[in-house]
């Protein structure tokens, strides 16, 4: 079994909770509120219904709860969307 | 001091700071920078101190010396983006909002007619370009007949008033008399 904490006021909850959700064929999972923080405990599921390495699927939701964080916090705040998209142009400009 | 922790590891780069150096939307935009090349993870590492954990996707082809200070570039770079965007937030918003103005066109008929326009909102007309034709060359004592009848030849169907246009033509002395210089 693998815990993964998130800090509070670094991760939005709605962004954990989607990200269990779009993860959840892969693996079982608990959410558990605690103060400071979410957790959530990841165990794996046999390949044969459908699991995922344990690692691979912790890692993954990681990313995508940070990344959901991400979005949703420049939704709330427009202004800082110009500094993002620099961010994504100067990525783009870095791949080609 | 800023004083910055780095950790190496074989694929993997941790790196504390202090976030009164690097605000909290300048952490977010260098993480999600890093987000296709790596599993990113932020923790809090102590008050104002935040962490970030990264670890390549790719393993071997992983140079976590370089992830570190591509951090450290991109938390700098997105700090001061910051810092720009909040000191042109007023500009910018002036510029969009007229150019939205300008973009919803002249109003519609519905609005037009939902003004309140009245004597006393009403714009000055000193040329009377919001009169009649009939009211602007109205002879005093007149009535609305003989204004018609003395009025301008516009929209007048009579052949006879109107005036033939002037067409420019050369004469053949001045022809020849510019043959000759």
């Amino acid at each position: 079994m693998i815990e993964l904490r998130f800090h509070e006021e670094l991760y939005d909850g709605f962004a954990i909770d989607e990200a269990v959700k779009l993860y959840e064929p892969y693996a079982a999972f608990t959410l558990v509120r605690e103060p400071g923080g979410y957790i959530v405990k990841i165990e794996g599921r046999p390949e044969s219904e459908g699991g995922a390495d344990e690692a691979l699927v912790a890692a993954e939701l990681a990313n995508y709860a940070l990344g959901k964080t991400i979005e949703r916090s420049r939704a709330a705040t427009p202004a800082t969307g110009e500094a993002k998209a620099a961010a994504d142009d100067d990525a783009t400009k870095e791949a080609a | 001091m800023s004083d910055m922790q780095t950790v190496l590891g074989e694929g993997t780069v941790q790196i504390e700071f202090d976030e009164s150096f690097y605000p909290k939307d300048a952490i977010y935009g260098a993480a999600y920078v890093f987000i296709d090349r790596c599993y990113v993870h932020l923790d809090r590492a102590g008050d104002k101190r935040v962490r970030v954990t990264l670890r390549a996707k790719n393993a071997s082809t992983a140079d976590s010396k370089s992830f570190a200070g591509e951090l450290e570039n991109e938390l700098l770079g997105q700090a001061w983006r910051l810092s720009i965007a909040s000191e042109n937030r007023q500009l910018i918003e002036s510029i969009t909002a007229r150019a939205l103005g300008g973009a919803a066109g002249p109003p519609g008929l519905d609005e037009l007619l939902a003004m309140d326009i009245d004597e006393a909102t009403a714009f000055d007309d000193p040329l009377g370009i919001a009169m009649s034709w009939e009211e602007k060359y109205k002879k005093k004592g007149g009535s609305s007949e003989e204004t018609r009848a003395a009025g301008s030849t516009l929209g007048d169907d009579d052949e006879t008033t109107r005036v033939p246009p002037v067409v420019p033509v050369a004469s053949p002395a001045t022809d020849e008399t510019e043959k000759a210089t």
